[in-house]
């Protein structure tokens, strides 16, 4: 038996998906005024529960960003909308924090386990 | 590299629209200039943005080539200027016989800059650039927030 579950795996992979996400974001924000740019995002949820139901290894899983062609929201071929990003990048950065958060409570509870504190 | 990257990308935003205030500034000043660099009057300067590519060449993206033992590219570099170009638009033709600049007909050209799409622009850049601190602020607090998991 490991010392760290396959949750505590999972917490991990997502926190690596969430923070490419967060770049990703920061990278169509930065765009913002860019003509033609088109915009990236990453479905890491996705990814995650497609190699959870595949058994797949989650330690060495890794996510593919996608570029969105379909879209263009201004005169100039932009497709980023810099309200929605804005709104995306909060989200995800306090999924990211609720990762963290989790994540640091059950190694808590595992150092506790340990007689560590 | 993780998190880092986001406040490089940041970064490169915060660089651009700074540097779009500059560009449009610079236009406002010379609003007036009949007599420019080459004896023409002003001409309305604009900045072209494009998507960053990596160069490859920061500490980082060498590191992750090495650990990765091939090619390793990061997902996003954030944008970069493409140029600053000229606005082709033809200038203002005022008539002021009394100016020292006054063609044969007593018109003057004065530069193509309108004061309003200036004020436009002005406004655009200043708000992206707030829209990439607020996205650099994220990404620090998050940063942080990890970092405290080793406590």
């Amino acid at each position: 038996m490991s010392l760290f579950d396959s949750t505590q795996i999972s917490l991990e992979a997502a926190m690596r998906g969430s923070s490419l996400r967060q770049t990703l974001l920061a990278s169509n924000l930065a765009n913002v005024n860019t003509p033609g740019y088109q915009r990236k995002d990453v479905d890491f949820h996705a990814a995650l529960r497609e190699a959870q139901q595949t058994g797949q290894s989650l330690e060495t899983l890794s996510f593919s960003p996608t570029t969105d062609t379909s879209r263009t929201v201004r005169a100039d071929g932009s497709g980023v909308d810099a309200d929605q990003e804005s709104a995306a990048l909060a989200e995800n950065a306090l999924e990211y924090e609720a990762l963290v958060q989790v994540a640091g409570a059950r190694t808590n509870i595992l150092q506790t386990a340990m007689g560590v504190r | 590299m993780g998190l880092f990257d986001a406040i490089d990308v940041a970064g490169t935003g915060l660089s651009a629209e700074r540097l779009r205030m500059d560009v449009t500034a610079g236009n406002l000043a010379n609003a007036q200039t009949t007599q420019g660099a080459n004896g023409q009057p002003y001409r309305r300067r604009e900045v072209v943005l494009q998507e960053a590519q990596a160069d490859g060449q920061s500490f980082g993206a060498m590191l992750d080539t090495a650990v990765a033992g091939g090619s390793s590219s990061s997902p996003a570099n954030g944008v970069q200027v493409a140029g600053i170009v000229e606005d082709q638009t033809p200038p203002r033709r005022v008539y002021d016989p009394g100016h020292p600049d006054a063609d044969a007909q007593g018109y003057v050209s004065l530069p193509n800059v309108n004061p309003v799409t200036e004020m436009v622009d002005l406004i655009s850049a200043s708000r992206s650039y707030e829209a990439n601190v607020t996205s650099m602020q994220t990404a620090k607090t998050l940063f942080s927030k990890t970092l405290e998991l080793l406590r």
